[in-house]
């Protein structure tokens, strides 16, 4: 559906910085996918989305939608914006104050290369309204909106003309928290039942995961990884998307001998040994992270715990009571720190003896070296 | 590493254009004044040799160096009284729950409709010989008691003080406003005192806001021509632009040449300070960027003292707005001036409203002066707006606009009369003294104004508002009209009504270019007064000044509806 081929886009530097960009990105999307960007301010998913969108010009690479070459490098390929068949919902809304709620969603369909009849337009823009619930705001000034209805219209311009792909830049993050969560599952539903190909663009990672078909982690200009956000979650194949998805325990280790992709192997850490997972074949080398969620983390204060596990015993220097969650910080007896997750009532407390196991499944070893 | 592919350095028409066009209005007078300064002139007005002689003369005459001192003296002084003035009515204003406190901002919208000219003479009569204020002395200290002498650097150093202290008013009041409360209320909780917290936090974060207004002040002071030609001439105290005005209109013939030395000597010292305002600003803005969160500038409980600060604030008002209007309302109403005299009201008459109406000649220059203003402020008005869009918008070549748009600022009025007079004098047909050559002087000469109303205007307009239109199919020009335009109309608007008010307001340009058949209210104004007729004076000021400020109670409320600082 969407190719995004080798994509780079450097900025200048400025004021002594290097000025970011986006160094050979590819993506392919298949249609009707809610397709995430995740990363980091500066990370490029912005500007990989802005590109897409036509509001930059990459420096080289090349993106097709569907049969349309949008920009080719090689051969010169440029669309302009105002003729690719893409709808945007932008960070700031973009709700033009100047104009009503209908006449803010009938634009695209008044404005196109695609001409509608007056009747057309007033039955498709009421339509979209419908959709996102703000048909009875028809004939309101934008401005009378509350931040939250004007995030609906926005998208309901996005989907007016109902187009190939639907871009969206970050369009919770000007949301109280309430709402945010809110707008995730209407945003996923209204996805689900257009069927539109979209790209979403956040840095925020718990929503990636919530709504995401499958998510492109990216880092400096670079992407990580490519996944569903179960395999993202529990199979990062880099330091960094460990670390940026979730809290997490990193355990540096050795691994002594060359391990094929999806076998268990000992890797000797500062823990101990540890049996890990290792997604990827992997070589033998030093200073090898692997990675343990402190939810996956059993914490016990009885001596006999069952399962063929990893093991340590350590005393609770800490507990973060979350509501639905126990946070706890265990020292272990080999002088580390381990952060644990469990549900609460295990009437456990700082100054508390504790074992804790966690499986293999769960250990896993990451090949890549954060900023490799 | 990628190849980036190497795009051709391609300049939009639009910003060519413009460009051209700055560039055509800007070099031409520049030229001439320069030429002006090291050429001698011939009588019949064309350049003779080259010389030297006349900055020679300047640096040789003592004259210079006493008029700089006295300039220098004027700028500190009515600095001084301006911002003492104005730093008092913006505290009350902004930090204090004064009753009443929020009409102060008429002032601004007042002082903004009455043209200079007109402003002066309202204190000359207030502090003049025969004038109330000498009255009540030497009823207090008999005849042979202390009298204000009006006519002497001292008077002006007040009349320029308050007169200018509205706009200082307005520039402080967004100084203490950008204090967030916050930095001062962590600065108490680190435990210093009120007047530590006050020298260490207040005042050092208002330091950078305070020394551009100071410098600022100083600029207008050494560009100001109406207050040292209406007050310090009679009483032989002379500044730079009074020498650069009697260069030309009271040596016979006019000496061209040193006008054009004094002027070279104002610009440069224009022009460094405005460097230093400049870099200053800046800091100044970089402060007031810093802000918390939750912003809120705090305004402190007076309790009972409230009311003497509104006291304080009725005395100012009085002093800077109510005692002048008082004054030439007065004076537009009697047969003769000779002071405030209670057998005077029964004399009361309108002959001078009927004099002033019924004379053709004031009519022509009420008509010329709004037919000045409207073109004036309908060239600037779009011509800004269109460059301040593509300068925002970052349009390639596009910052060189806005640069070229600024220029302007560094003649002071009376050197870009100089220089256009110039220019219009070598033109090859008939130009100097036309309406249209005033229209076109006084265009270049508010274009940095107009820029700054502009290009805050586009600002507020989010980049994403434009994408948003050419992501829904709409083509460049598309957007312009239907989202760009109706977005900027309320800013274009504004800039007119500023750019109108302000160049139908100053007298320092027209006086040099205005010929028989372009006279307008400024230089009429100010014949009247050299002529003795303040009775019409007054009446003709009022007329013009009541019109002016229904424009500028105009401006004002679209201003403030849309959220655009006002100074």
């Amino acid at each position: 559906m969407l190719d995004v081929r080798d994509l780079h886009k450097q900025y200048a530097s400025q004021g002594g910085r290097p000025g970011g960009g986006v160094f050979g990105a590819s993506l392919h999307i298949a249609d009707g996918e809610l397709f995430t960007l995740l990363g980091p301010s500066g990370c490029g998913k912005t500007t990989t989305l802005r590109s897409i969108a036509g509001l930059e010009t990459p420096d080289t690479g090349h993106i097709s939608l569907g049969d349309t070459v949008l920009f080719d490098a090689a051969s010169g390929a440029l669309v302009p914006l105002y003729d690719r068949d893409i709808g945007m919902v932008f960070q700031s809304y973009a709700i033009w104050p100047h104009m009503t709620v209908f006449e803010n969603a009938s634009y695209p369909l008044r404005v196109g290369r695609k001409k509608f009849g007056a009747a057309d337009v007033r039955k498709r823009t009421v339509n979209v309204l419908e959709r996102v619930g703000l048909a009875e705001y028809i004939d309101r000034p934008a401005t009378h909106l509350s931040g939250g209805q004007q995030q609906r219209l926005a998208l309901a311009r996005a989907l007016a003309r109902e187009p190939k792909l639907l871009l969206l830049d970050e369009p919770l993050s000007n949301l109280d928290a309430k709402l945010r969560e809110q707008m995730r599952h209407e945003l996923k539903r209204l996805q689900r039942d257009t069927g539109v190909t979209t790209i979403y663009v956040t840095h925020d990672q718990s929503e990636a995961l919530a709504i995401s078909d499958r998510i492109a982690v990216m880092e400096d200009g670079r992407i990580a990884q490519v996944g569903s956000p179960r395999d993202i979650y529990n199979r990062p194949t880099s330091e960094f998307v460990a670390g940026f998805i979730g809290r997490t325990n990193l355990i540096r280790g050795d691994l002594a001998a060359a391990v094929g992709g999806g076998a268990l192997a000992e890797v000797v850490t500062s823990t101990g040994a540890l049996r890990c997972l290792f997604p990827a074949a992997a070589a033998a080398r030093k200073g090898i992270a692997v990675v343990v969620r402190p939810e996956h983390v059993v914490i016990s204060k009885d001596s006999a715990v069952d399962g063929d596990g990893n093991r340590l015993a350590g005393q609770v220097v800490s507990e973060i009571y979350l509501g639905e969650l126990m946070e706890y910080v265990v020292a272990t007896d080999v002088g580390t720190e381990m952060l644990v997750r469990t549900a609460p009532g295990k009437h456990i407390g700082v100054g508390d003896r504790v074992r804790l196991s966690f499986a293999p499944e769960h250990t896993v070893a990451v090949a890549g070296v954060a900023g490799a | 590493m990628a190849v980036r592919s190497a795009r051709p350095l391609r300049l939009s028409p639009a910003v060519v254009v413009l460009s051209v066009v700055l560039l055509a209005l800007i070099i031409p007078p520049t030229i001439f004044l320069v030429q002006t300064s090291v050429h001698e002139t011939n009588a019949d007005g064309s350049f003779g040799a080259f010389t030297l002689r006349y900055f020679g003369e300047l640096f040789g005459n003592p004259r210079l160096f006493g008029n700089l001192v006295n300039n220098v003296i004027y700028a500190f002084g009515s600095a001084a009284v301006a911002i003492a003035i104005g730093t008092a009515l913006a505290w009350i204003v902004e930090r204090t729950n004064t009753p009443m406190r929020r009409y102060v901002f008429l002032l601004s919208i007042i002082s903004l409709g009455i043209p200079s000219v007109l402003y002066t003479v309202s204190f000359l009569l207030l502090l003049g010989k025969a004038g109330p204020v000498n009255d009540l002395l030497r009823l207090a200290f008999g005849s042979g008691g202390p009298l204000v002498n009006v006519y002497s650097l001292w008077g002006m150093i007040v009349v320029e003080g308050i007169d200018f202290s509205p706009l200082a008013f307005l520039l402080l009041s967004s100084v203490f406003r950008a204090n967030d409360a916050s930095f001062e209320e962590a600065s108490l909780m680190s435990g210093a005192g009120l007047w530590k917290t006050f020298k260490n936090i207040t005042l050092r974060l208002a330091m950078p806001g305070i020394l551009a207004l100071l410098i600022l002040v100083l600029i207008r002071a050494f560009e100001s021509f109406e207050i040292p030609a209406l007050v310090g001439r009679p009483g032989r105290v002379y500044v730079l632009t009074t020498d650069i005005y009697d260069s030309i209109h009271t040596q016979v013939p006019p000496n061209y040449g040193e006008a054009g030395a004094f002027s070279i000597i104002l610009l440069v010292i224009v022009v460094i300070m405005l460097v230093f305002y400049n870099r200053l600003s800046r800091r100044a803005e970089r402060f007031q960027t810093i802000t918390g969160k939750g912003f809120r500038p705090r305004v402190m409980d007076l309790g009972k003292w409230r009311y003497a600060t509104a006291a304080t604030l009725g005395v100012l008002f009085a002093i800077i707005i109510g005692l002048p209007i008082a004054i030439v309302l007065y004076a537009s109403f009697l047969p003769y001036y000779d002071g405030v005299r209670l057998a005077s009201f029964s004399t009361m008459t309108l002959a001078n409203y009927a004099h002033v109406w019924g004379s053709s000649s004031f009519r022509d220059s009420i008509g010329n002066t709004i037919i000045m203003g409207l073109v004036t402020a309908s060239l600037v008005g779009p011509f800004t707006a269109l460059c301040a869009w593509l300068a925002v918008r970052r349009v390639r070549g596009a910052a060189f606009l806005d640069q070229l748009a600024t220029m302007p600022l560094i003649f002071p009025a009376i050197v870009m009369g100089v220089a256009f007079l110039h220019l219009f004098l070598h033109l090859p047909f008939p130009f100097y003294g036309t309406l249209a050559s005033l229209i076109l002087a006084s265009s270049v000469r508010f274009l940095p104004y107009g820029m700054r109303y502009s290009y805050a205007g586009v600002l507020q307009i989010h980049k994403e508002l434009e994408e948003a239109s050419a992501l829904s199919g709409a083509r460049q020009t598309t957007t312009f009209l239907r989202v760009v335009l109706p977005l900027v109309a309320p800013a274009i608007v504004t800039c007119w009504l500023f750019v109108f008010l302000v160049s139908v307001k100053a007298v320092a340009m027209a006086i040099l270019l205005a010929g028989p058949g372009s006279q307008v209210v400024a230089v009429t104004l100010f014949d009247l007064w050299d002529n003795g007729q303040v009775t019409e004076l007054a009446a003709m000021g009022v007329i013009w000044a009541g019109m002016m400020t229904v424009v500028s109670v105009a401006f004002y409320m679209l201003a403030r509806r849309y959220g655009l600082r006002v100074h």
